[in-house]
């Protein structure tokens, strides 16, 4: 039987909300009991706030549990924040000594493996310099480097894999896949479903502090995605805020059929239209309608759409629907996070905003590799004679 | 946290348990075996410690030496002019910078301790790692300016005609005490300091008020005649009065130091100093979530 590495066993934490005896407090974790056999790997996977952060922090020995525990098999090493124990002052050598001392290692460990951890690294010029004249690039690329190399039994991994440049995130992930062939049991806690995917043999879904499910991560990772969908049409109604009261949003749909219960998915290469209800309480003219697609977890912007054309669009009492029309759809399978803002055409003046928790997520449609769907078309020129291509997407219908 | 099995070699599997925090579950024993693997780490944030305090000032380490310096030339001329210098057979110079010596070392290295967990809160919630090192780096940065204070006093004793004797040696039993004394407090004062903000406003009045509670400016037989019994008794419950009286009569007075003061000193330290260290590794339990 292989032996468990990481046992969790009814796992509980809980955070008071601020330092007052009465302040009240929350669960950040509920019961969460899971199993890492030896030599696998488990993704966590769950939105912000399901707890991801709070399980790393009690696995890692930074914070105790609050009830339940955890028992580790081995020497543990968890990469977060990478580099959080570097100080700018000293050089990257110093540095690589401090921080590694930090996670546990010894001098003469960390002295031979200090050209490995250069090398990986690719700060070999710069290693006598202070760190604090070192690119967030070489700052993140040593910091992950110092970790990768701590040969520990057990790796904790938290969303390193969205640091670096595409060449050093490849060199990343074959590491990582280095330390699995060498039975290292991973622990991956990201925001990245497609990493979980392809490293883990396992995931486990965590909502609201809670265990949701576990098991093969295609199917813990389409779970996720119907969850999140299901939670935005819960709250697609609510967070419409109206500025001056003149405009108000009051509804965000998507599949072209805004007075049905919406459709919150979409399919990368696909027509898609996006219906923008609002209420106005008299003529304003022009404004404009802005809706802007965000990552799942809200941080970076990833496309936008506008009515600007032609200097904005007028909208008529008691109010009606803009329907933006995305043929083909281009993003990529996924869960985008959406919001619609109003604003007058000439001043830029918000005048209201949608900003409820909608989720959009797109389904594997025309595959991509990479960021989006780039629409084209092909020719093929074979012995001085072309031949067009069927364009792949039919462009606007109109 | 509790190390069920400790790690004799690099290459066996330490097994660790992470339970909720009570005093029961706390293994001082194995908490200090632990503590040994990261002695490296002790070193050299203690080395970086000494270096980043003097870096970009331009009298860099001679701040070590004016710190105390100073003091010293404030009472010593003030004594001068209003006539009350206790008394001594050693100039009053020499009298009380062997005083201020150990007390600035005390005073600085608590002070700098108590925020050792503040300052660092990056570090604090993000890696696990025993964290009473970073008060105890600031422990052996304050020793070691003790260490290179202490040349003044060597100059200062030549420049006066006063010898060293063989009394001398009970100094160590003292500075070996102060570093005792300052890891204890430095262990409690900085884990307060992080749910209790106060610890590190109040440190310069505590710190003051202490001062004039020590025989540092006045000799310890000063305390005892002026004093009543029962009050003497606890001023000599304060641990730094045998350590500072213990110093300055075996290195510039050429006595004996007061065998009850010392003794209460090093009584109080060897009670104090484990139950600071489970203390603070209970704190340190759940400090990631408030500090």
């Amino acid at each position: 039987m292989t032996p468990i590495d990481v046992r969790i066993d009814r796992l509980g934490k809980q955070y008071r909300l601020g330092v007052r005896r009465n302040a009240g407090s929350f669960w950040a974790l509920k019961e969460v009991t899971f199993d890492v056999p030896r030599g696998t790997s488990v993704g966590v996977i769950g939105r912000n706030g399901a707890g991801k952060s709070t399980l790393l922090k009690v696995l890692a020995g930074i914070t105790a549990p609050t009830s339940g525990s955890v028992t580790i098999d081995g020497r543990l090493a968890a990469l977060i924040e990478v580099g959080s124990g570097f100080h700018p002052e000293l050089t990257g050598r110093e540095n690589v000594f401090l921080s590694a001392s930090i996670l546990g290692m010894r001098r003469d460990e960390i002295a031979a493996k200090l050209p490995t951890i250069v090398e990986f690294a690719g700060v070999e010029r710069f290693i006598d310099t202070p760190v604090k004249w070192y690119s967030s690039g070489m700052y993140v690329r040593l910091g992950f480097s110092i970790a990768a190399h701590l040969e520990p039994d057990v790796l904790l991994v938290d969303e390193v894999l969205a640091v670096g440049d595409a060449e050093f995130q490849v060199k990343c992930l074959t590491r990582i896949r280095d330390l699995k062939r060498q039975g290292i049991t991973t622990i991956f806690i990201s925001h990245d479903l497609t990493a979980v995917e392809q490293l883990c043999d396992t995931a486990v879904l965590l909502d609201k502090g809670e265990v949701m499910m576990i098991g093969e991560p295609a199917h813990v990772v389409s779970e996720y995605h119907r969850r999140m969908t299901t939670a935005a049409t819960e709250t697609a109604e609510f967070a419409s805020i109206a500025r001056e009261g003149a405009l108000k949003i009051t509804g965000l749909t998507f599949g072209g059929d805004p007075s049905g219960l919406q459709a919150l998915s979409a399919r990368t290469g696909d027509p898609l239209v996006v219906s923008v209800r609002y209420a106005a309480a008299r003529q304003l003219d022009p404004v404009v309608f802005e809706i802007t697609y965000y990552s799942s977890d809200g941080k970076t912007t990833i496309a936008t759409a506008r009515t600007d054309q032609g200097g904005g669009v007028r909208v008529l009492p008691p109010g009606g629907i803009i329907e933006f029309v995305c043929d083909p759809f281009l993003l990529k399978r996924g869960a985008y996070y959406v919001g619609v803002v109003v604003r007058e055409a000439v001043t830029r003046h918000v005048i209201d905003w949608w900003d409820g928790g909608t989720n959009l997520f797109v389904e594997a449609g025309t595959e991509v590799n990479g960021q989006f769907y780039m629409p084209h078309t092909w020719r093929v020129t074979h012995a001085g004679e072309t031949t067009p291509s069927r364009p792949r997407v039919i462009p606007n219908a109109e | 946290m509790s190390i069920v099995s400790p790690t004799p070699g690099l290459r066996t599997r330490p097994v660790t348990r992470f339970e909720p925090p009570s005093l029961r579950n706390i293994r001082p024993l194995r908490e200090l075996a632990r503590l040994t693997q990261f002695f490296d780490l002790l070193k050299t944030l203690s080395i970086h410690r000494v270096k980043v305090r003097y870096k970009r000032s331009r009298l860099g380490i001679l701040w070590a030496l004016l710190h105390p310096l100073s003091m010293m030339l404030v009472f010593a001329l003030m004594f001068s002019f209003i006539r009350g210098a206790p008394a001594q057979e050693v100039p009053y110079a020499v009298f009380a910078y062997a005083g201020l010596l150990l007390w600035s070392a005390f005073s600085s290295g608590l002070s700098s301790a108590a925020t050792a967990l503040t300052s660092h809160a990056a570090l604090v919630t993000k890696v696990a790692f025993p964290r009473e090192i970073l008060p105890v780096t600031y422990v052996v940065a304050a020793l070691t300016d003790l260490a290179i204070a202490s040349t003044a006093l060597v100059g200062m004793m030549f420049w006066f005609h006063v010898p060293l004797t063989i009394l001398t040696l009970w100094s160590v039993v003292a500075v070996a005490l102060l570093a005792l004394f300052l890891v204890a407090a430095g262990l409690i004062v900085s884990a307060v300091q992080v749910r209790h903000r106060d610890v590190g406003l109040a440190m310069p009045v505590v710190l003051q008020m202490w001062m004039f509670a020590t025989p540092v400016l006045y000799p310890l037989s000063a305390a005892r005649r002026g004093l009543p019994a029962a009050l003497y008794g606890l001023y000599i419950a304060n641990p730094m009065a045998g350590i500072v009286d213990a110093f300055r009569r075996s290195v510039v007075l050429h006595q004996h130091p007061d065998s009850a003061a010392l003794a209460v000193s090093a009584l109080g330290i060897l009670v104090l100093l484990p139950a600071s260290y489970i203390y603070f590794k209970h704190a340190e339990r759940t400090m990631a979530d408030v500090v």
